[in-house]
């Protein structure tokens, strides 16, 4: 069991860090949001497999040949309080580093949702007091306030908001174009896609690979949304609206944000390539096997 | 038959329209057309002050109600909200409430005044 736990540490380092650099920089992503999108949820999963699984292999091989075999044994014997011989420093600590570190990643995940849920029913009770239906949009809210902003409040409650400044700024057709972009975020529940990587790296804020992961998954989220809106709207609608938004909004003053907009526009104006069909499934079965490796290796070995 | 979040929208416009604090009978009167029940007034005001928009203070035997911040203040906060990155990259609200990077927080605060 000593090889697999190394083995699983290995894959784990190199999900963690240079698969995810790697991966963040490339520059296929964009030709198929949704396919890399699902490869970072596995990176995000199998990561996590292997990291915490290598340690519990480890810690546990005294006991039986594979972890199925060895869970058991372990139970009986901590009931039993008569640990084998074989059990030394090195085991327990492994174990309590995985205990620490599964601890960690649950209380993070636990504290980003319990905080994101407060602070979200706080704004959607302010919004449902303070927002006027918007009647050419069923479910928008408009907002009071001639700074331009549209935004969605995700949840089961979902809330679409625009700012009067928006209806200011853009024609009917581009407040639906901006509506169409914040409706793809809700409907494919974008906040929970995110929501793993938050807590990898809230977890782990000093790997750089974890923040690099969570930036790319965010303009990944981004990239979907337009693709979504483009096929709804005319996509020189949604770009005016989007140029007009930026342009309009304060954040206009910062250079990162306009950088940013200016290569998300580019990419509506002059969409790249969609990968070749065969391409897509590979990346889809790839994102697969990534999963299935160390829940294998957990399960069998 | 006016919805909870309906009564809920005219209780605080009639508290936010008054210059001191009102009773529940005093929001009653303000909202007579309404024809509500001192019962379902009472309902509101508990519902908005458990959401954290409304304090009461005892004054003999009654109660009077004034609302914790005016509207501007809230729609201020919705926005600050909304294009303000929360104090810490963890919040996916903030994510999706603007999409503007933490760094840029204070610029914009300044901007929004």
């Amino acid at each position: 069991m000593e090889v697999t736990a190394l083995s699983l540490l290995t894959l784990g380092v190199l999900l963690a860090e240079p698969v995810s650099r790697t991966l963040a920089a490339a520059s296929w992503p964009a030709r198929d949001p949704v396919g890399a999108l699902l490869v970072w949820q596995a990176v995000g999963l199998a990561g996590g497999l292997a990291l915490l699984g290598s340690g519990l292999v480890y810690g546990l091989a005294p006991f039986g040949s594979s972890l199925p075999a060895a869970v058991p044994v372990a139970f009986d014997a901590l009931a039993d309080a008569a640990m084998p011989a074989k059990v030394g420093v090195p085991q327990v600590l492994a174990l309590l580093a995985t205990l620490a570190l599964a601890l960690r990643l649950v209380g993070v995940l636990a504290a980003v949702t319990v905080r994101t849920l407060r602070a979200r029913r706080r704004h959607r009770d302010l919004l449902d007091l303070l927002g006027t239906p918007w009647p050419a949009a069923p479910g928008a809210r408009v907002l009071d306030h001639p700074v331009p902003v549209a935004y969605c409040l995700p949840g089961l409650r979902s809330r679409l908001v625009l700012s009067a400044g928006v209806l200011d700024a853009l024609e009917p057709q581009g407040v639906r174009a901006v509506l169409a972009h914040e409706r793809a975020h809700l409907r494919e529940r974008h906040d929970l896609v995110v929501l793993p990587f938050v807590a990898w790296g809230a977890t782990a804020p000093f790997v750089r690979g974890m923040v690099c992961a969570q930036l790319a998954v965010a303009a990944l989220i981004e990239m979907r949304a337009d693709d979504v809106a483009a096929a709804a709207v005319p996509p020189k609608q949604l770009t005016s609206a989007l140029r007009t938004m930026g342009g309009a909004a304060p954040a206009a003053a910062l250079s990162s944000f306009t950088a940013a907009l200016d290569s998300r526009l580019h990419r509506i104006d002059a969409p790249p390539l969609p990968l070749p069909v065969a391409v897509r499934a590979l990346v889809r079965l790839a994102a697969l096997a990534l999963v299935a490796v160390p829940t294998v290796a957990l399960l069998m070995l | 038959m006016p919805t909870l979040g309906e009564l809920e929208k005219a209780v605080m416009e009639a508290l936010w329209s008054a210059d001191a604090p009102r009773t529940a009978r005093d929001v009653q009167d303000v909202l007579a057309d309404r024809a509500l029940a001192t019962t379902t007034v009472l309902t509101v005001l508990g519902r908005l002050e458990r959401k954290g928009l409304v304090t009461r203070q005892r004054e003999g035997r009654a109660h009077r109600y004034r609302s914790v911040a005016s509207r501007e203040d809230h729609v201020a906060e919705l926005m600050h909200d909304a294009l303000d990155a929360a104090p810490d990259r963890g919040a996916v609200l903030a994510r999706f409430l603007g999409s503007i990077p933490a760094d840029e927080r204070a610029a914009l605060r300044d901007l929004l005044g």
